[in-house]
């Protein structure tokens, strides 16, 4: 069991928010964002000082580690209120300590001793967790020559516009965002947390290590692991091109399920249920694509069979018989589930990076680490998800937290009450 | 009785088509002189291909010895990777396959890669490290296709066969031969159509001369990787093509030089030597085939996927072991399609000196040792190519 990491969020969302602010949000955080830059001017000549003094003493000062603290917290709450995980105004820096007064904070262990090797080579220490912090942060805006520029988006960075026209619709945080985005903020403020030397501890991206409202709605789409995280070197080091084979199948088997998608929308329409065998047909795939994942992004170990049955993977899919569904849901699954796929998509490039990192570390060690394989379990979940969705195996929406709990049945809820 | 009589028949067929596939237009009594090299390259210039080829000769031995060993031990401890599988029967014996193959990757790398350094220091090569291993990498992707399509073949006809799966395998993997061959032109990148009005009036010529109308004939552009000048035919039937590497153009060949090169491309094509490879895949594969399955016997056939390490050992030596007839082969093909572009453009003396460029701009070593020839050449030496040239003028005085 890993002890309790020493950066901890702590999110007690009501999920309310105001449409007014959430409409000028980007606007209104402007002075916070000014505040933020000036203050980060003076961490980072603060840094450099207590760089050299952790690494002479082996511990920050109390000072600057309560200082620079504050300023992790600060920046947290900003971006919980610029990405919309908050509805509050923040204040310019929160100097009492976490007293939690914002809906997003952050909790500080006091300073402890610093292995000095870690202090010397932080920064190279850090570029893994960089690159995760990357694929799950907001998002950049890359400028090429003449007046050419794109835009890549974070799981952050997307999770933030879906919110902003759920909640304009709604005036109200959908809870699975609410929950990604404080999963992303909390990330980010270890990895700055790590990098202004405030733990030697390293960031944890592990979903199931963050302390978030511990349920979700019942999936009928549900992602069963049960990997050991030993993987064999040789498969690992040669396991894209191993994957090959598994392509040209999940491409030729893919032909045939796009008819059966089109027919299944068809029979769902007229019938409002999908079709028995059309929903088999269909999950079958779904869980081969799964295995198959799984195994090109160092989810799982063992080469998985091209077949999709259940029970044959680590990584298994159980998913529930078909269930009625509404027509003009139905009628509109395409462009209901782009939103899910622009997700999908950026939580794809997250797992990627888990794989790439994983690479490495499963060559150098033998092991998956846990919290890289959990982040990408997660991400293949949603995936698996969202085909459920779109290919019309269930109308329940991807749920985008990453959580796992169910909640409980309402059955099961009153007897526990009355026990 | 059924499998003496089976014996028989294949006795027969092989005392049939061995002699008729060996059969060329190359005039039995034709006496090759020895040729004065010095007549043609400087001391330096033989110096210099003799040091480039020692170094590729034991690199290309090790190469090939490599392998072996790799699947020597591969063969051995491959079987415990089974448990790394939950892809059932065929789908364990597909991954068991893909990562021999990438074991083979693994040990040839290190020797492909001292071979690209020697050709970088001699300036045929201008590969990238990078770029050639990714290619390399991207290759063996290919490869894992083909050995996936093969197992599946062998593995799926293995449980309603099993022993006798080889005699239905055998005529499945004769047409995946002649499919990939005849399929090739299509496959090889970077290709344009000639566009030399010249060559190309030299190239319509010779094809009505051999009756070949309809080939085309391409160049491909590989000057980015290497100097090394070269030119292949492919496919057959409607797919027949002459390729030419651009390293043949822009001025370093004459003309003339490069009528022999379409002349000798042609040949090939006019005597059908890629439908011949194929029929001497056919008539291998079956007894291949059986050894394979003779000897994995023991490890339960190749309905168990734990026999594969065991029968691609056996394929690579196998293979290592008819090399020297496979090249033996492919060098009396080439000699003739040399013969048919000399009876094609008359003209030896661009022969000559297109052997001669040849050798020197690839840094081949004129007459290489007879071991050497056996192992890794597929062409004549330039020595036999020049001394073909001299007789043909011998015999077709003007």
């Amino acid at each position: 069991v890993q002890p309790r990491h020493p950066i901890r969020l702590i999110a007690h969302d009501d999920l309310q928010r105001s449409r007014l602010t959430v409409f000028f949000r980007l606007l209104l955080v402007i002075p916070h964002l000014f505040w933020v830059a000036l203050w980060s001017i003076a961490v980072l000549l603060v840094m450099i000082v207590n760089w050299f003094i952790t690494l002479s003493q082996g511990r920050t000062p109390d000072g600057i580690h309560n200082w620079i603290a504050a300023y992790v917290r600060y920046v947290t709450q900003v971006n919980a209120y610029l990405y919309l995980g908050a509805n509050p105004y923040p204040e310019f820096g929160d100097w009492g300590g976490p007293g939690a007064s914002y809906p997003v904070d952050l909790e500080v262990d006091p300073p402890a001793p610093q292995n000095r090797w870690k202090t010397a080579f932080r920064i190279v220490l850090a570029v893994p967790a960089l690159l995760l912090a990357s694929a799950l942060g907001s998002g950049s805006v890359n400028f090429a020559a003449g007046s050419y520029y794109s835009v890549s988006f974070g799981v952050l960075g997307i999770a933030a516009v879906l919110a902003w026209f759920a909640i304009l619709a709604r005036g109200q945080m959908p809870r699975g965002l609410s929950q990604l985005i404080a999963y992303a903020l909390s990330y980010s403020a270890q990895v700055g947390a790590y990098l202004l030397l405030l733990t030697d501890r390293y960031p944890d991206c592990d979903p199931q290590a963050v302390a978030l409202p511990a349920v979700a709605p019942r999936r009928a789409l549900r992602v069963n692991v049960a990997d050991d995280l030993a993987r064999s070197r040789l498969t690992v080091f040669f396991r894209l091109l191993l994957t090959v084979p598994h392509f040209v199948w999940l491409a030729l088997w893919g032909i045939v399920v796009l008819v059966a998608v089109v027919v299944n929308w068809f029979a769902t329409l007229f019938r409002g249920r999908s079709p028995q065998s059309l929903h088999d047909f269909i999950a079958r795939y779904v869980r081969y694509a799964l295995h198959v994942n799984a195994f090109l992004f160092l989810v799982a170990n063992p080469f998985p069979g091209f077949g999709g049955r259940p029970g044959s993977y680590p990584i298994d899919l159980e998913v529930d018989p078909p269930e009625p569904q509404g027509r003009w849901r139905t009628f509109f699954r395409g462009p209901l589930a782009v939103p899910s796929a622009l997700l999908g998509s950026a939580l794809s490039s997250a797992a990627a990076t888990c794989a790439l990192l994983g690479w490495f570390a499963s060559l150098a060690t033998g092991r998956m680490p846990r919290m890289l394989r959990n982040l990408a379990a997660f991400a293949l979940a949603y995936q698996t998800e969202l085909y459920g969705y779109a290919w019309l195996l269930t109308e329940r929406y991807p749920y985008s937290g990453p959580v796992f709990a169910p909640e409980p049945e309402p059955m099961a809820a009153e007897a526990a009450i009355a026990a | 009785v059924l499998a003496g009589a089976g014996f028989a028949a294949l006795a027969a067929i092989y005392a049939i088509a061995i002699p008729r596939l060996l059969h060329t237009q190359v005039p039995g009594g034709l006496v090759l002189r020895s040729v004065d090299l010095h007549g043609y390259f400087s001391a330096r210039e033989l110096a210099r291909a003799s040091n480039f080829e020692a170094f590729l000769r034991v690199d290309g031995v090790l190469a090939l010895l490599a392998p072996v060993a790799a699947l020597a031990v591969y063969a051995r401890r491959g079987p415990a990777l089974v448990r790394e599988s939950a892809a059932g029967r065929i789908g364990t014996g597909m991954l068991l396959a893909m990562l021999g193959f990438a074991v083979v990757w693994l040990a040839q790398l290190p020797f492909a890669v001292a071979e690209l350094w020697w050709e970088r220091r001699y300036h045929v090569s201008r590969d990238g490290y990078i770029d050639f291993i990714v290619g390399n990498w991207i290759a063996l992707g290919a490869s894992f296709l083909f050995v996936c399509a093969a197992i599946l073949v062998v593995m799926a006809l293995a449980a309603p066969l099993r022993r006798s799966w080889w005699i239905a395998a055998t005529p499945v993997f004769v047409a995946f031969v002649a499919l990939q061959a005849f399929v090739t032109p299509y496959l090889v990148p970077e290709q344009h159509p000639l566009r030399s009005p010249v060559l190309l009036q030299t190239a319509a010529s010779l094809k009505q001369a051999e009756n070949l109308r309809g080939v085309e004939i391409d160049v491909q552009s590989v000057r980015r990787f290497t100097t090394e000048p070269n030119a292949a035919s492919a496919g057959f039937g409607p797919t027949r093509r002459v390729i030419l590497w651009d390293t043949l153009l822009g001025g370093r060949f004459t003309e003339p030089q490069l009528a022999v090169v379409l002349g000798h491309e042609l040949g090939h094509l006019k005597r059908n030597h890629i439908l011949k490879h194929v029929a001497w895949y056919a008539l291998f594969a079956l007894p291949i085939a059986f050894a394979v399955a003779l000897a994995t016997r023991r490890r339960g056939g190749m309905y168990e996927p734990t026999s594969v390490p065991l029968a691609l050992l056996v394929l690579v030596v196998v293979r290592l072991v008819a090399l020297p007839l496979q090249n033996t082969v492919q060098r009396r093909y080439e000699a003739e399609a040399d013969w048919i572009s000399l009876q094609a453009t008359r003209n030896p003396g661009a022969a000559r000196a297109l052997f001669a460029n040849l050798a020197i701009t690839s840094l081949a070593e004129p007459r290489p040792p007879g071991w050497s020839q056996l192992l890794f050449d597929e062409h004549p030496s330039i020595a036999s190519r020049i001394a073909m040239a001299d007789a043909w003028q011998r015999a077709h005085p003007l």
